[in-house]
């Protein structure tokens, strides 16, 4: 079976944010909230990487398991999804997320945070697939179709890559040879291994 | 002194029936809740399945679970492809056109599947290639251009030991630190009975608490239930209200939180006033100590019965957990109630685990003041109810405040 992951190698990456700007427009994600957004360390140093990070359909998911109600669930396939009817909006997912993958759209409001959002891996919620209550309350089924997330097809310089984790490895793999070098898939080992010593 | 004991423990046979049959119940829950902490149901498991059919220009075409499912990963695969070098896969002027449509007309289904247990196991485990190309987890922050909360992370790979402490510890400590009192309690009472007024009832009572004392007392109390229920069914809906539908914990759990907001306020007001009020009263002294080396006397009928003034140790220690527990969730909650306000993402994670813990073990003590305070002692809830408590109990339990009392009353006769 197919073992979704998503891997972006820093070095390749040019935070032209173009991930996260076509996952909000293609999902059509409300003001104050991101799915996808790029993250820049050692800024204007030598040794700047940019990174870009969304959620990772960990392997034994933590947002899943802390979970009071039950609003996430994972797939077959490695992703994880949430049910917006059934979310009390308690934070507890951002809290056990590594990558702060879980948006709330009123952060800020005597702890009513509304309905967590976060990445879909394009593949949806609950609803039936490809339907318009789910195109509102998710966004785009892509991977109902046998696409895969936007994000990554976007991608001008394949810094992010999508799709099944062995032939995602392999493709990284292939490239590290080509060119040399290379920086390791980050947060590989925190979300897909979090039990196997490396 | 013990041949004027009239009314013994033993004696509330009702009241030990029902303990024993209480007793009963929440041992069988004791037992199963640590079964729960065995059973290995602590790692996340696929729920769902993903398979895919052909259409075929007539009708979506039907195909048996296993080649159905082995198509929607062939095409996954198939597709991720697309994304190697170019050269190999374009779009490029030097390379063929693609066939992009991989399996044409393809459309991903989903249905329920039992058995995930496997797949979170075979993902968990990684291949030498893997391992080799695997960056060291670190906790990394930058900056981003984008203005939302949190948009700086990329890894903190302590939320993992956060989901250890939240649904693997807290929850279960919480479930035996309450099962258990309640169980010891209920045990308590079948054994021993009550604690009765071991001289009878007399004709006289004495004024204990005034009507402040009292309201605030209540209004406390009130609100820490309501605080309590709500916050139950976070922390346990899954396991209590989950059976009742999905649908039915997201609808309760939505309550929960919006009335465990609610009640909040008047908590927080009692926990003031009572400070206020009670702190004076309630500070250490050394024959706290030997009350509570005697454990207050409360398992005999005619021992002897520590001397007290106002609040005996077991109240003070009440009343302090009442007090700094208090302060210890209103601090935490309100932090809570304003994310990104004046805490950062580590330190709401940390108000959030103090809160769950804080509570649990706040829910249990209270089963203690609750039970001690109705069934657990004969006489005891009117102190809090009308404010009057009978002479002969008040002799017993705070000889030293009645003596006080009837002191001030002598001055004044009224």
């Amino acid at each position: 079976m197919a073992r979704l992951k998503f891997l972006c190698d820093t070095d390749r990456c040019i935070e032209c944010n173009a991930c996260a700007t076509s996952c909000k427009n293609e999902h059509e994600v409300p003001w104050g909230m991101v799915r996808r957004r790029v993250v820049t360390i050692n800024d204007g140093e030598p040794g700047e990487r940019s990174i870009a990070v969304s959620c990772m359909h960990c392997t034994d998911a933590p947002c899943v398991a802390v979970c009071p109600v039950s609003t996430l669930y994972q797939t077959d396939i490695g992703v994880v999804l949430h049910d917006k009817d059934i979310c009390i909006g308690c934070g507890y997912c951002f809290y056990a997320c590594p990558f702060g993958a879980p948006q709330f759209p009123r952060a800020t409001l005597f702890g009513t945070r509304g309905v967590m959002d976060k990445c879909t891996y394009c593949a949806g919620g609950p609803e039936e697939n490809g339907s318009e209550a789910e195109f509102r309350k998710y966004g785009r089924n892509r991977i109902a179709e046998g696409k895969l997330p936007i994000c990554a097809e976007v991608c001008s310089t394949r810094a992010l890559l999508a799709g099944d984790g062995d032939v995602v490895g392999e493709i990284y793999r292939e490239r590290v040879v080509a060119r040399g070098f290379g920086s390791g898939a980050w947060g590989w080992k925190t979300a897909y291994y979090p039990e196997q010593d490396a | 002194m013990s041949e004027s004991v009239v009314v013994h423990g033993r004696d509330f046979v009702k009241y030990r029936i029902g303990g024993a049959i209480v007793a009963a119940v929440l041992a069988l829950a004791l037992v199963w809740q640590v079964y729960e902490i065995f059973n290995g149901d602590a790692r996340t498991i696929p729920e769902v399945r993903w398979g895919a059919t052909v259409y075929d220009g007539t009708a979506v075409g039907s195909q048996d679970e296993a080649s159905s499912s082995l198509l929607a990963s062939q095409a996954l695969a198939e597709r991720t492809r697309f994304q190697a070098e170019r050269y190999q896969t374009g779009p490029s002027p030097s390379a063929e056109q693609p066939d992009y449509s991989v399996v044409p007309d393809i459309y991903m289904t989903t249905s329920p599947m039992a058995f995930g247990e496997e797949f979170t196991e075979s993902w968990a485990r990684f291949s030498e290639g893997t391992g080799a190309m695997l960056h060291a987890p670190q906790r990394i922050i930058g900056i981003s251009s984008l203005p939302y909360p949190g948009a700086t992370i990329f890894e903190r790979p302590v939320a993992r030991d956060w989901r250890l402490g939240m649904a693997d510890i807290a929850t279960h400590l919480g479930a035996l630190a309450i099962l258990g009192m309640g169980f010891l309690l209920a045990l308590m009472l079948a054994i021993r009975g009550r604690v009765p007024i071991a001289h009878g009832r007399s004709t006289r009572t004495v004024q204990r608490f005034g009507l402040l004392e009292r309201t605030t007392h209540w209004m406390t109390s009130v609100s820490f239930i309501g605080l309590a229920l709500t916050g139950l069914v976070i922390a346990f809906g899954k396991t209590l209200i989950m059976p009742f539908g999905e649908e039915a914990l997201g609808a309760v759990g939505w309550i929960a939180t919006w009335g465990h907001i609610m009640f909040f306020p008047p908590f927080a007001l009692g926990i003031l006033v009572m400070a206020v009020m009670w702190t004076g009263r309630n500070l250490p002294e050394r024959r706290d100590l030997h009350w509570l080396r005697v454990a207050g006397g409360f398992f005999s009928d005619g021992g002897p019965s520590p001397p007290a003034k106002k609040f005996n140790a077991g109240q003070k220690l009440v009343f302090w957990s009442a007090v700094l527990g208090g302060l210890l969730m209103v601090a935490s909650g309100v932090t809570l109630m304003f994310p990104f306000y004046w805490a950062n993402l580590d330190t709401l994670s940390w108000a959030m685990l103090a809160h769950a813990v804080a509570g649990l073990l706040l829910i249990a003590i209270f089963v203690a003041h609750i039970y001690i305070g109705s069934v657990g002692m004969q006489g005891a809830f009117w102190a809090m109810w009308t404010g009057r408590v009978d002479h002969n109990w008040a002799k017993e339990h705070h000889a030293l405040w009645l003596v006080q009392i009837e002191a001030r009353n002598g001055k004044d006769p009224t």
